[in-house]
């Protein structure tokens, strides 16, 4: 069997319009990739065309999940097969408790794991590591939540589901340096942790602020639909310093 | 005596019911002038067309049989001065408070199926509450609709200052047939929450008529469940005739098969400095069809009168339809009114968030359609009732 969360020469179109140009690229259980490009360039694409949005039409290419074909299931199923992405606009769900949606996905992902007092516990030890108040639980999922408290309730999700694969997007996005600092740390936590230190990260980014908290293995960086370079940390300090400019005139001259 | 319903498509035993009906609720003369009176007016309600299939102005009630029907199963706290009986022992032995509050709020000959209701009453409750009295725990009161057709009138009259949560739940069995009333009084700072949960079996028809005349500074709310029969019609009043009112009207409904719902609230701003919210949560599924018709009325001198109304409608299936009309009608200028509806299916986003975490797609739905009701079913009161609540709307969105 084949680790890894692997896309092999992905191309998809979204209303008509092609967006993802064959995209190659593989996340190895247990590291952090960085996947950066300008707005627009289709990483958001990428993260919905593996979780199996309906608006996103696979063209072709494949994408599987330790050798199981992802493209083939429905999104209940790639996340029982160890898949989870963080929303960067999750939908808010009145009526809906957090504490009952977490148990309901819980009990999905991990079938009858946990009894609920066992689950209530592992619950109330994410909350303190993510310094969040147990009064989350009792309001309805994303109803009326602050863009900060929305990014937490994502990556509570991210702890309690405790995935083989994670793929945040843009979870750094339109946060202050106190909540960026938050989202770094529960990264971090999760790769400490034995349920977590084998997930594959895919951090999907504009701005390379949340590579500051969470350091990356490789840095992927997309543009109109391709992988255009790869690197290690640097790439991403370079980008940061230079921006993506100096990198299409590079790319530019390659071609 | 020349009947005044000769000809009309009333119960066949009615004139020989007239004379076994409780006369001391009501006469029978007068009970004939209503009938007639419901057949002379238009109910005002939804016409049939391409998806409301009842036609509402000519009901035939020729095969009902009506004859005094059971007094409802009541079930009231202790509390001091709290009376809670049937009607018909509250028209004999609180005869002074009963003739204080019966018809005095309900305009039974303005209204269609008040007037039914009141012509053929044939079973009912009364409740009433002392002043400065807070009755702790819901007083209960069952209406089954076994036998024959049920014409079940509540009475509630509440002195200044007193305090209670009235539970009316009717049942029934297979094809019955309710029309009833429900009527609250009440006096200056009093506070009622008055919940009904219809759960008719779905061949049942069922006609409701409840209207509030709440007292100054006092406090009112209608908390309203029809869940069940083939044909329910309600409508839900407030009527602010005093100042400093604050009058709540929450509901909802569940149309699923071949099931019609039309549900008309209506709340009259007559005197000023008063709040009304007005929250109505709906779904159908199947060929359920249902209207609803938000009534609020301001007068010119109901100045500084703040009023809500938000209905939300949830299409679960192709061939089910919601209408869905709030009204306004405003002729103060110092007021503040807010209205707001939706009608739409469930959200795609949401529920590709819930299955991205791995709950199937049926769940999801279920757990989102669920959802959608829970902020109107935070205003039933008792726990007991909203898990009730719950309960039945979960079998209907997994039928």
């Amino acid at each position: 069997m084949s680790q890894g969360l692997k896309i092999n020469d992905l191309r998809v179109s979204v209303a008509g319009n092609n967006i993802l140009k064959g995209i190659d690229l593989t996340v190895e259980r247990g590291r952090v990739h960085a996947l950066m490009g300008p707005n627009g360039s289709g990483k958001s694409t990428l993260a919905f065309s593996l979780t199996g949005h309906p608006n996103y039409q696979i063209q072709s290419g494949s994408a599987t999940l330790d050798g199981q074909d992802l493209l083939e299931l429905a999104p209940d199923k790639r996340a029982k097969a160890g898949l989870f992405l963080s929303f960067q606009y999750p939908a808010a769900i009145p009526g809906v408790k957090v504490a009952n949606f977490l148990y309901a996905a819980r009990q999905s992902v991990h079938p009858g794991d946990l009894t609920p007092a066992k689950f209530r516990a592992l619950l109330m030890e994410k909350l303190e590591a993510l310094d969040m108040d147990p009064g989350f639980l009792g309001r309805y999922l994303n109803d009326g939540f602050s863009g900060g408290e929305k990014k937490r309730l994502e990556m509570l999700q991210l702890a309690v589901l405790a995935p083989k694969y994670a793929i945040l997007d843009e979870t750094d996005s339109g946060l202050d340096v106190d909540a960026l600092r938050a989202v770094g740390d529960s990264v971090n936590g999760m790769r400490r942790s034995e349920e977590g230190k084998d997930t594959g990260f895919l951090i999907i980014t504009h701005y390379p602020r949340i590579l500051q908290h969470v350091k990356p293995d490789v840095v992927h960086v997309l543009i109109d639909g391709r992988i255009v370079k790869e690197g290690d940390a640097e790439l991403a300090h370079r980008i940061e310093r230079e921006g993506y400019d100096t990198l299409r005139e590079e790319i530019g001259q390659l071609a | 005596m020349p009947s005044a319903v000769a000809g009309l498509n009333v119960p066949a035993n009615f004139e020989s019911a007239l004379a076994a009906l409780d006369a001391n609720v009501l006469g029978a003369q007068e009970r004939r002038d209503l009938l007639a009176r419901s057949f002379e007016l238009h109910s005002g309600r939804e016409r049939p067309g391409r998806f409301w299939k009842i036609d509402l102005e000519n009901l035939d009630y020729s095969a009902l049989t009506v004859a005094t029907a059971a007094a409802p199963v009541i079930q009231a706290p202790q509390a001091r001065g709290l009376i809670a009986c049937d009607l018909a022992t509250a028209a004999r032995q609180h005869r002074e408070l009963f003739v204080r509050a019966f018809r005095t709020a309900m305009r039974e000959r303005e209204s269609k199926f008040g007037a039914l209701a009141s012509a053929l009453c044939n079973t009912g409750a009364f409740v009433y509450v002392p002043a400065d009295v807070a009755v702790d725990g819901a007083i209960e009161i069952a209406y089954n609709a076994d036998d024959g057709a049920l014409f079940p009138y509540t009475l509630v009259l509440l002195e200044r200052g007193a305090q209670c949560v009235v539970v009316e739940r009717v049942s029934g069995g297979t094809g019955a047939f309710v029309c009833g009333a429900a009527e609250v009084v009440s006096s200056e700072n009093s506070s009622v929450t008055y919940a009904s949960e219809q759960r008719l079996p779905e061949n049942a028809r069922v006609l409701f008529t409840r209207i509030a005349r709440p007292g100054k500074d006092a406090n009112v709310q209608w908390a309203v469940a029809e869940l069940g029969a083939q044909l329910s019609v309600a409508s839900v009043d407030v009527l602010v005739d005093e100042r400093g009112v604050e009058a709540h009207i929450n509901a909802l409904f569940f149309p699923r098969e071949d099931q019609h719902v039309d549900l008309v609230s209506t709340v009259e701003h007559n005197a000023g400095d008063s709040h009304s919210q007005t929250l109505v949560k709906s779904a159908a599924t199947g060929r359920g069809q249902a209207r609803y018709l938000g009534n609020i009325r301001i007068a010119k001198h109901a100045q500084a009168t703040e009023s809500a109304l938000r209905d939300d409608a949830l299409l679960l299936s192709k061939r089910a339809h919601i209408d869905s009309v709030p009204a306004l009608e405003i002729a103060a200028n110092d007021v503040k009114a807010y209205h707001g509806a939706t009608v739409g299916a469930l959200d795609d986003e949401q529920i590709f968030y819930m299955t991205s975490r791995g709950i199937a797609r049926d769940d999801a739905e279920k757990m989102i359609a669920l959802g959608f009701f829970e902020p109107v079913i935070q205003r039933f009161p008792t726990e007991a009732l909203r898990q009730r609540l719950r309960d039945a709307l979960e079998e209907k969105v997994s039928a």
